[in-house]
């Protein structure tokens, strides 16, 4: 099968890898600007493109990935699923529940399969945490804190930057772990957030949730983009019989250049798997399409992660819970 | 010599003030009162002071100041006779369950012309006085928001009686998170919101055991709070205060009973943290034995717990309405 990239940034880049590395062929690599779309298409031995709708279009177009920026994400979707080309989309789904809505009735009009790519559920640490909870290790789970970020995201004048684009670290960053509360503790009953989504003098934002589920569970989940370097995720469940704690600053492999003229190097974090999280995503996503695999993600659990998401930012505006 | 008494030995912390009593110099532990005398005799035995049995007589006799440490809902009548009696006192945290108590408490005493300090021991921390001077000194910028946690082993006996706590995991581990705060920034709490559960004991006691609070401060800082009796029994200590400060500068992180050891030790079967570092509660009774002497307030005052527990008893009623309450 062929593979087009729309969106050759970070992401893209990393997912022609994964769909190359499960033997899928990448044929076009589409960018609105230029430059960016060739440097990946002459990596991966692809065409480059401007026009997106050219890459979907295209006859050895299969599969269409979306790593555009999310506002893009339903337009993108919708032609794919008309040109009845499966996709696989970034994360998070659309920019509003209504968008993501309609994307999945494009899909569903078309009969293709329409991934999005929740990755934290591929997680080995997130799997092994979620199996030692159901199997009961720490008797009954009663509150799960997540922590998630580092420094905030993008260049100077990417969409990152732009709140109304990327809805900043609730909506973009935080919409993984909103999920997977729900993936492992069920429906949640209201939202409690605040965040700061501060433009100036340095652009930060730094967001602070609590979220009740409907099994009465509780989560508290902080996420930043206000951090000076780095990044960072911290898992903490208590139970009635215990507690779990993760922490990704603990790691098996750490590299740490020596200093040289040009300036203090920085001590970096490494914990290799031979199997990406990514790659599982993948495997997942191509099982799924043309058979009757549910896959662990389903474009109705991404809507639900918007529905969070929106429903964090609205209680960071009201200054009050928001129900479900 | 100053003399100090005790009054209650409900709280566990009394043990560790007896002790701070017993190795400052200069100061004594006179005599011992407690409501359960059972409790009281042994303590007294333990640190080689009088048991008083009758309160009248324990507060006619010429200590100079009390520190009370029984159950919470016990505060008010003991401070109101201590008070009575002109002792100086230094009353555990939180000084009441209940706005209407504390405001009594230090009414009382200011009518009666005696000091009343909260022992609220963390602002004697060493880490925790570094970070201060760190916001104080400009060199971080303005507070834009803060992550806190007071965590700890679940305590058992009347800390989970409403009766005689006021409440759970929230009444016991906010406050001191609260008047860190205040006393760092300078800066009152404006609005709380807060989820409660009791759900990490199989629902073996009526109160919280957990809360999740969302805060704000004057001048828009938006301060999430975790208080708990989430630390399970084979958690190698009893429990945290962490703070971390997201600045217009970076960030501020405060562990503070984070200088430890790890000992694994096979004959109790158990990993462990013994701490070592400065002690915090010897500064705080120091504090109070100089605010005896002098006649003076102590470092934390009543106002300074008034204004704690308005802030648990917001967060109580917010859990309570499901709603933000303004403070
Ligand atoms: N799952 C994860 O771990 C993860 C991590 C980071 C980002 N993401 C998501 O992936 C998506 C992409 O993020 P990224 O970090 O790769 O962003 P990026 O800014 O690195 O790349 C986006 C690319 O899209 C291009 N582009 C923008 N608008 C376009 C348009 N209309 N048509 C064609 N190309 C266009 C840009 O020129 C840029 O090259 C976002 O939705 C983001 O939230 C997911």
């Amino acid at each position: 099968m062929n593979v087009a990239i729309l969106g050759c940034g970070g992401m893209g880049r990393l997912h022609a890898q994964m769909a190359t590395n499960c033997g899928l062929r990448i044929s076009y690599c589409a960018d609105a600007v230029r430059k960016a779309a060739k440097g990946l298409a002459d990596d991966f031995g692809a065409k480059a493109v401007v026009d997106p709708m050219k890459a979907i279009e295209a006859k050895d177009t299969d599969i269409v990935v979306i790593t555009t920026p999310t506002p893009s994400h339903e337009t993108f979707v919708s032609a794919a699923a008309a040109a009845g080309k499966h996709i696989f989309c970034e994360k998070p789904f659309g920019r509003s529940s209504e968008e993501c809505k309609r994307a999945i009735r494009a899909a569903e009009k078309a009969g293709v399969t329409l991934f999005v790519g929740h990755v934290v559920r591929y997680f080995q640490e997130f799997e092994l945490m979620r199996e030692r909870i159901q199997k009961g290790s720490i008797g009954k789970t009663g509150w799960v804190k997540l922590f998630r970020g580092g420094i905030f995201p993008g260049a100077p004048g990417s969409w990152f930057r732009d709140y109304k684009q990327s809805g900043g670290v609730t909506f973009d960053c935080m919409i993984h772990d909103l999920d997977w509360v729900r993936y492992v503790f069920g429906e949640p009953e209201r939202i409690f957030c605040q965040t700061i989504m501060r433009t100036e003098p340095t652009q930060l934002d730094y967001s602070q949730v609590t979220m009740r589920m409907k099994s009465g569970v509780i989560a508290t989940i902080i996420n930043t983009w206000a951090a000076p370097s780095g990044f960072k995720v911290k898992a903490e469940i208590c139970g009635s019989k215990g507690m779990i704690q993760f922490d990704s600053t603990e790691t098996p492999l750490g590299a740490e250049p020596r200093q040289t003229g040009s300036g203090p190097t920085m001590f970096v974090p490494m914990s290799p798997v031979a199997v990406s999280p990514y790659q599982l995503e993948w495997q997942d996503f191509i099982a799924t399409i043309g058979s009757g695999h549910t896959p662990r993600v389903t474009p109705l659990d991404a809507l639900r992660a918007v529905e969070m998401a929106e429903a964090a930012l609205k209680s960071n505006s009201s200054k009050e819970p928001v129900k479900f | 010599m100053v003399k100090i008494g005790i009054m209650s030995f409900a709280h566990l912390h009394a043990n560790s003030y007896a002790a701070c009593l017993k190795a400052l110099p200069g100061v004594s532990l006179s005599a011992i009162w407690d409501d359960n005398a059972s409790r009281g005799k042994k303590m007294a035995k333990e640190f080689k002071t009088n048991f008083v049995k009758d309160m009248n007589e324990f507060l006619a006799s010429d200590i100079e100041g009390v520190i009370i440490t029984s159950e919470n809902s016990k505060h008010r009548a003991m401070v109101e006779a201590a008070a009575r009696a002109k002792k100086w006192i230094l009353c555990e945290k939180p000084l009441a369950p209940t706005m209407k108590d504390a405001q009594s408490i230090v009414t009382t005493c200011r009518k009666a012309g005696v000091g009343l300090g909260t022992a609220f021991p963390c602002r004697f921390s060493t880490p925790l006085i570094e970070a201060k001077s760190m916001l104080n000194s400009g060199k971080f910028g303005a507070v834009y928001a803060i992550t806190c946690t007071n965590h700890g082993q679940y305590p058992g006996g009347w800390f989970s009686d409403p009766a005689l706590s006021g409440g759970g995991a929230t009444m016991d581990h906010t406050v001191h998170v609260v008047d860190l705060l205040r006393w760092m920034l300078g800066k009152e709490f404006k609005s709380v919101y807060c989820e409660l559960g009791n759900q990490l004991h199989n629902k073996s006691f009526p109160t919280d055991d957990l809360g999740s609070l969302h805060l704000e401060m004057e001048g828009g800082i938006q301060v999430s709070h975790l208080a708990s009796w989430s630390r399970p029994k084979s958690f190698p200590t009893w429990g945290d205060v962490t703070l971390e400060f997201v600045c217009e500068g970076g960030l501020i992180t405060v562990d503070a009973f984070n200088q430890k050891v790890t000992v694994f030790d096979d004959g109790n079967q158990q990993v462990r943290y013994d701490a070592w570092g400065d002690n915090p509660d010897m500064a705080l009774v120091k504090n109070f034995v100089d605010a005896v002497q002098s006649r003076c307030d102590c470092a934390s005052t009543g106002m300074d717990g008034f204004a704690a527990t308005a802030v648990t008893e917001a967060a109580y009623r917010s859990a309570k309405t499901g709603r933000t309450i303004k403070i």
